[in-house]
């Protein structure tokens, strides 16, 4: 039962996930026998987004988790909106209960409206520096997530607007936001209640997405 | 296996390198994902005043009475407004044009706009289309463009012979503040929600990149017709081109300095002509009402069976209420 759980889970955040960043762990709380690491997360990034990934936690000096992640944008229609991210997060160095940690991803996402569907291949980078204690931690974060390559297809609706707009692979690359901000959590048994919030803002640090904040809660639990 | 894993990943990476070779656009290449402007397409009607280049046309008898119509927005275009052409044949030379940094005309950098300057542009497109000096002038303005009407008139009641005003959203930045709450209201869970920002990931344009901006607010087009919108808008109407910096810099002029365009507006003795749409319940008679006691002297009508883009939708409805008051004061 509990492979068929985490192979379900893999799946689904394989292919299917929206912003959702690396999973948020408590690394003081996460034991060498804990292999797999389920989360599920809702939150306030670029829309409402709801998501699950995966980690697999390598046995490995430096700590290392394995992750792919799904997330969805609310609404009506449910798959024209999602992110899907695969990747992994290191502890790099430790300092008493001071972690230094980081984090990188490949990205697959797409994006539909009336006028036209997006499909882009990016890339985010992340670190979080933060206080863990077995019960507890908090840490900051500071992240890069670059649009790198993007196709376009317009609908009817916009080739009335514009008859003469291009389809087809866009480059460079199209867009990039930094994110930075606090992560926190509350761990009990084999779970971990997890809560981020922070700032986006665009690449050229003088504009913003129309709503230029992120708020996620998470729920991990973690299987032998 | 080694081999059959290595064969595998070299297929998947030369696929990877096939897609991303086709159909290979630059996002920020003029013309690729929106129309070019009038100082990039020469084909395009233009008229080169205080400082910038407009794209602009007229219709009808250049002796008749002018009409000047002012698009909304800020930052949209004339392209749905096209139907007031029709008072081109009724005795009125008709002049649209599409505003500083707006549809067609040309971009600027986002710190130089004001009102001043889209006033100042006014009185010259005005100047450069007027054929004798007691040529009568009426102003037509829809949305955006009805607040500038107003701010026109409110500087200048001396220089104005009949003014339209097609659902100002606010003539200072309380009613504006007013309408925005009503006709604004999200769901934070929707569809159309998403579909308004989720593209923020996507496309991230740096200030004065005006290709992808204007781009990235014409595809978000789509919030103001969702299905249930408060302002009565039935689906897309057309436009060229939207002026993304002009917008957000009246926006941040709004925000940060406010405005008032009825401080003066008791001097402007000539009966104006109000019009709302039926089906906008952000605006209304009673929002009408409130806008039109600036004016001494005015006349509210209400357009049936439509909403905010009454002139686009309706016009066959808007058209006739027009007229009449045109006519009233030729």
């Amino acid at each position: 039962m509990k492979a068929i759980l985490v192979f379900i889970t893999f799946l689904i955040s394989l292919f299917t996930s929206n912003f959702s960043q690396a999973q948020n762990i408590n690394w003081e709380n996460l034991k060498n026998n804990e292999k797999h690491i389920l989360n599920a997360n809702a939150g306030w990034e670029y829309s409402f987004v709801y998501g699950f990934s995966y980690g697999y936690h390598l046995k490995t000096k430096m700590p290392i988790i394995l992750e792919s992640s799904i997330s969805l944008a609310s609404g009506e229609v449910i798959f024209d909106d999602f992110k899907t991210k695969i990747g992994g997060q290191i502890n790099v160095f430790q300092i008493k209960n001071f972690r230094f940690n980081a984090a990188i991803h490949g990205i697959y996402r797409r994006y539909e409206n009336p006028l036209l569907t997006l499909q882009n291949f990016g890339a985010d980078a992340s670190t979080t520096i933060g206080y863990y204690k077995p019960k507890w931690f908090v840490a900051g974060e500071f992240g890069f997530d670059k649009a790198i390559v993007t196709h376009f297809k317009h609908s009817d609706i916009y080739k009335e607007v514009y008859p003469d707009v291009k389809n087809g692979w866009f480059e460079p690359t199209t867009g990039g936001n930094f994110n930075f901000g606090i992560q926190g959590g509350y761990s009990f048994a084999r779970s971990d209640l997890t809560l981020r919030a922070g700032k986006v803002i665009t690449e050229d640090f003088k504009s913003e997405p129309l709503i230029p904040f992120y708020l996620q809660i998470g729920y991990n639990y973690k299987l032998d | 296996m080694k081999n059959k894993m290595l064969y595998s990943a070299v297929i998947a990476i030369s696929i990877f390198f096939f897609l991303g070779c086709e159909n290979e656009n630059e996002i920020d290449g003029v013309g690729n994902l929106v129309p070019k402007t009038v100082d990039q397409d020469s084909s395009l009607p233009s008229i080169f005043i205080n400082g910038t280049q407009l794209h602009a046309e007229t219709f009808g008898n250049p002796n008749n009475p002018m009409l000047v119509f002012l698009h909304g927005g800020p930052g949209s275009d004339y392209r749905n407004g096209l139907n007031v052409q029709q008072l081109a044949n009724e005795g009125y030379y008709v002049i649209f044009y599409d505003q500083r940094g707006s549809g067609l005309s040309k971009r600027h950098d986002k710190n130089s706009y004001s009102i001043q300057l889209v006033l100042d542009d006014l009185t010259e497109v005005i100047q450069y289309y007027r054929t004798f000096p007691n040529q009568k002038i009426f102003l037509f303005g829809h949305s955006w463009g009805a607040m500038l009407g107003a701010a026109y008139v409110n500087s200048y009641p001396d220089k104005i012979d009949g003014l339209i005003l097609a659902e100002p959203g606010g003539l200072n930045k309380q009613l504006l503040d007013d309408y925005g709450e009503m006709s604004r209201k999200i769901n934070i869970f929707s569809e159309v929600t998403s579909n308004l920002l989720y593209a923020d990931q996507f496309l991230t344009g740096k200030e004065n990149q005006h290709e992808i901006l204007d781009y990235k607010y014409g595809i978000s087009s789509s919030f103001s017709y969702a299905k249930g919108n408060k302002e009565g808008i039935p689906g897309p109407s057309p436009f060229w081109r939207i002026g993304t910096t002009v917008l957000e810099s009246f926006t941040d002029i709004a925000e940060n300095d406010g405005f008032d365009f009825t401080t003066n507006l008791n001097q402007y003795t000539t009966k104006v002509l109000f019009l709302y749409g039926e089906l906008n319940q952000s605006y209304g008679l009673r929002f009408a009402q409130k806008e039109a006691a600036y004016f001494p002297n005015s006349e509210i009508s209400e357009v049936k069976g439509t909403g905010h883009e009454m002139i686009y939708f309706k016009w066959e409805n808007v058209h006739p209420i027009v007229l009449k008051y045109l006519n009233e004061l030729k």
